[in-house]
């Protein structure tokens, strides 16, 4: 049976922005659709109005001709609609079974049956009886597919699948993808990365600042089209120059361990491993295999054993990192409104986080607002943050200004190393380039760069080694030009 | 037609209008509470707001009711900034003034230049102690400080009963539960004859001056405020940022032990069972209501003070319960909570089209 999804109009007013703007949209099954936008879209709010998680201001959603009224989403899931949210919303300590059985009013047994064949008819294997928390990401995502699949949907809208599992993971997806939607369900794909839509789906419709800009097939359009379309802008491809072989080494991590005793977080076993001046070694993983771990040992936010780390022939395992960035290390964290800036409190402010001793910023125990505000100017413009209001709360940079704004302020004293963790996470395709050249910038004047990140296309852009972290141990170093995106899915996903 | 709209950055202007804003509802509500109860608005606003201050003694009674309230909520602006959430300060106080009236009874008819400082600083020492407690479990045994901060002030006064009723009661004291008098050298002195108003407006100023150079001004403050927002973030810059939640918790405490001592050591002179009528709680509509800042606190502590004396005025001249005055003090914070939402929003009068 055909099934025909309309969006018909639907706007969307938040205070300060609009979320959606007039958008409709027509699906039908048997095809894979792909809804492209970067972040702040409005491809999220769209998929929750057809989700019922949030109600439109205006417009209407039609099923099959049928006006459909989704005031929460167990309307949603009433109309044959079924939502695997990025997030997975699955409680850790109940087993798979519990998890499956617990927003249906059908009888165990025969649910069991039912789990039983769907689990048999798209080569599923997953333990029912075992706790959720026991299972990998691409379980638990299959997990949450199970819990729609139940419910025979009509519609199954997938939102940003990807970001937590690792390439044989997605591959396996796709083909139940495909394979759901060869059976007549409507598969709507939310994504930002242009590759696996290239992949997966038959049509796009890409989204920007809330309003639909194109619906185009996929076989009229490749990645730079889409990209385009995207930004809103035609972007120039950046790619790294080789760059020359040193042999001075600039650090030197030696049987570094880490133990940790929050239960959430990974141990670090054993890491061995050196950067040479000039280069960009890239750590990949999926997130949550002691990434985070591994940079605060490096930050110094977690204390070492002394001789664990040595820095251009000095001791520094035990120091602070403030005694770190004396040494001319700089840090750029993941969480950007949680850890590297802190939105509540103005620009300059959040450039006097980075103190070190030649700076000024604070002499005897005074603050030298004068001092700061200077240096910050200086960031504004040597790193394009967009905006010319030192006292502006750091909260109203976008995120990528924001991240500018980061990594200018760790870079404005030159350091030798620097090690930053995911540094285009969420932003937009424009702010990746931008922070992208700067670190290759970096590696040109002879500076090195320690790149821990979960993106593997930007590991494999700005990397000259590549090393894989899983549950906390380092794969061996590898060149980068050795490597491809599937080996490091390999090895991120533990094999040898 | 009204459209309520997000403000893109809450202007300076509005950040101090608001409480404003929260006096003047608190004066409307209260004056509608007023008629309620059978009386005349306005008359009954009067007594309570203007009558009581309206002469020199009235004045000087205002100063004794807000230097303790200013001393503690600059204390407690340290810990809120920081976003550790210290309600105890009641406690503190209480705690400060046994410490210090312990070391004024030590010094029981002795006089000298030398046993008031030691006094004051006995006060300040016992807040600190006090105060470490709960900013100890949180930091090393994540409790949470809520919690921990009030009920401690139970103890204190539990502490301060069993005190001036056993050990330290007056020997010649007919059995009442209070300890004998403060020799005059271990006594702040009264600023003017016939007038309560005593030295200790002049720690509460100094406190006012203290806080405002070192939050705004120095690195040390930078670092509270930052500790304040995140500790990842604090930690991430390097610094110690337990550390700071512990000396935030202290610069709150030895401020409350001081206002214990003005308690105590002003008119009085001897220790007793209700050395404060809450003023530690009181402290921390204050705080809010002076938006955190030092200035701010001088204002709010004298506009709350008012609520005290007005309490009782009412209570002699129109036989209301004294206790209208925690009801006035809770409007305050009520409206004060309520007109923060035109911080982030702002109000739009729209013409009617369509």
């Amino acid at each position: 049976m055909n099934t025909n999804l309309k969006i018909s109009n639907v706007t969307k007013i938040y205070p300060g922005c609009v979320a959606n703007d007039n958008v409709s949209l027509e699906f039908n099954s048997g095809k894979i659709y792909a809804l492209l936008g970067e972040n702040g879209a409005g491809k999220s709010t769209l998929v929750k109005i057809l989700s019922g998680v949030i109600i439109p201001d205006e417009g209407k959603i039609y099923l099959n001709e049928n006006n459909l009224k989704l005031n929460s989403p167990l309307d949603a899931k009433k109309n044959d609609i079924g939502m695997v949210f990025q997030h997975f919303n699955l409680f850790e300590t109940l087993s798979v079974f519990e998890n499956l059985i617990i927003d249906s009013d059908e009888q165990r047994e025969s649910l069991r049956e039912k789990i039983d064949t769907i689990m048999k008819k798209y080569n599923f294997s997953i333990d029912l009886d075992i706790p959720v928390l026991n299972l990998s990401a691409g379980q638990k995502q299959k997990v949450e597919i199970i819990r729609c699949l139940i419910r025979s949907p009509k519609v199954l809208i997938m939102d940003e699948p990807t970001s937590v599992l690792t390439e044989q993971e997605t591959s396996e997806l796709f083909l139940s993808l495909k394979k759901f939607s060869e059976e007549g369900i409507l598969i709507i794909y939310i994504t930002h990365k242009l590759k696996e839509v290239m992949q997966l789906c038959d049509e796009v419709a890409v989204m920007r600042k809330g309003k639909l800009v194109s619906v185009s097939e996929i076989k009229n359009e490749n990645i730079e089209s889409l990209a385009n379309k995207m930004v809103g802008q035609n972007l120039k491809t950046i790619k790294k120059k080789k760059a020359k072989t040193s042999s001075d080494q600039l650090i030197k991590i030696t049987n570094l361990n880490f133990t940790s005793e929050d239960p959430f977080e990974t141990n670090l076993m054993d890491i061995n491993f050196s950067v040479n001046r000039g280069e960009c070694l890239g750590i990949a993983g999926i997130s949550g295999n002691g990434q985070s771990e591994l940079f605060q040992v490096l930050s110094g936010e977690i204390i070492s054993e002394k001789n664990s780390i040595e820095f251009n022939n000095n001791y520094i395992g035990d120091l602070s990192p403030q005694e770190r960035r004396e040494y001319l290390m700089a840090f750029s964290p993941e969480d950007r409104l949680e850890q590297a800036a802190i939105p509540q409190m103005k620009i300059f402010e959040n450039v006097a986080l980075n103190n070190f001793k030649s700076s000024n910023f604070f002499n005897n125990g005074l603050i030298n607002e004068n001092k700061i505000k200077e240096h910050s100017k200086k960031i504004i413009s040597d790193f394009n943050v967009n905006t010319d209001n030192i006292e502006l709360k750091s909260q109203f940079l976008s995120g990528g200004n924001l991240q500018k704004l980061i990594i200018g302020r760790e870079l404005i004293t030159s350091p030798d190393l620097l090690i930053c963790f995911n540094p285009t996470w969420g932003l937009d395709v424009g702010a990746i380039n931008y922070i992208h050249e700067t670190l290759i910038k970096i590696n040109e004047q002879n500076k090195s760069i320690i790149l821990i990140s979960t993106d593997t296309d930007e590991l494999l852009k700005l990397s000259d080694k590549i090393s894989v972290i899983h549950k906390g141990k380092l794969s061996k170093i590898m060149n980068a030009e050795e490597v491809t995106s599937e080996k490091l899915g390999i090895l991120m996903g533990g094999a040898n | 037609m009204i459209k309520i709209v997000k403000r893109d950055q809450p202007s300076r202007a509005i950040f101090f209008f608001t409480p404003v804003l929260a006096i003047f509802l608190t004066l409307v509500a209260g004056g509608l509470i007023f008629f309620i109860l059978g009386f005349k608005p306005f008359e009954a606003l009067k007594f309570f707001f203007i009558v009581p201050i309206a002469d020199k003694y009235g004045f000087s009674e205002l100063l004794l009711k807000a230097t303790p309230l200013c001393l503690i909520a600059i204390g407690l602006s340290f810990c809120f900034k920081s976003n550790n959430w210290n309600i105890g300060a009641e406690g503190q106080l209480t705690f400060g003034a046994i410490v210090s009236g312990g070391v004024a009874l030590l010094f029981y008819e002795q006089e000298g230049f030398y046993i008031l400082p030691i006094v004051i600083l006995a006060g300040a020492i016992g807040g600190m102690l006090y105060a470490s407690i709960p900013a100890i479990l949180k930091t090393y045994f994540n409790t949470n400080e809520i919690l921990v901060s009030l009920m401690l002030v139970y103890v204190s006064k539990l502490i301060l009963d069993y005190l001036v009723v056993g050990p330290w009661s007056n020997p010649e004291g007919f059995n009442f539960p209070e300890t004998r008098q403060f020799s005059d050298s271990a006594k702040l002195p009264l600023l003017f004859e016939g007038l309560r108003i005593h030295a200790g407006i002049f720690l509460a100023l100094a406190a006012v001056v203290i806080s405002w150079f070192v939050f705004y001004k120095t690195y040390l403050g930078f670092q509270m405020k930052v500790s304040g927002f995140s500790l990842k973030t604090a930690r991430y810059a390097g610094y110690k940022g337990k550390k700071m939640i512990i000396l935030v918790f202290l610069i709150s405490g030895a401020c409350a032990g001081l206002a214990g001592v003005g308690e105590i050591t002003g008119p009085i002179g001897q220790l007793h069972r209700e050395i404060s009528p809450d003023y530690g709680f009181t402290a921390i509509i204050v705080a809010f209501l002076g938006r955190l800042h030092p200035v701010g606190i001088i204002f709010a502590s004298l506009v709350v003070a008012i609520t005290y004396l007005g309490a009782e005025t009412a209570q002699i001249f129109m036989q209301i319960p004294k206790y209208t005055g925690q009801v006035f003090q809770g409007m305050i914070l009520f409206f004060l909570l309520a007109s923060d939402y035109l911080l982030f929003f702002k109000i739009k009068f729209i013409g009617s089209k369509k």
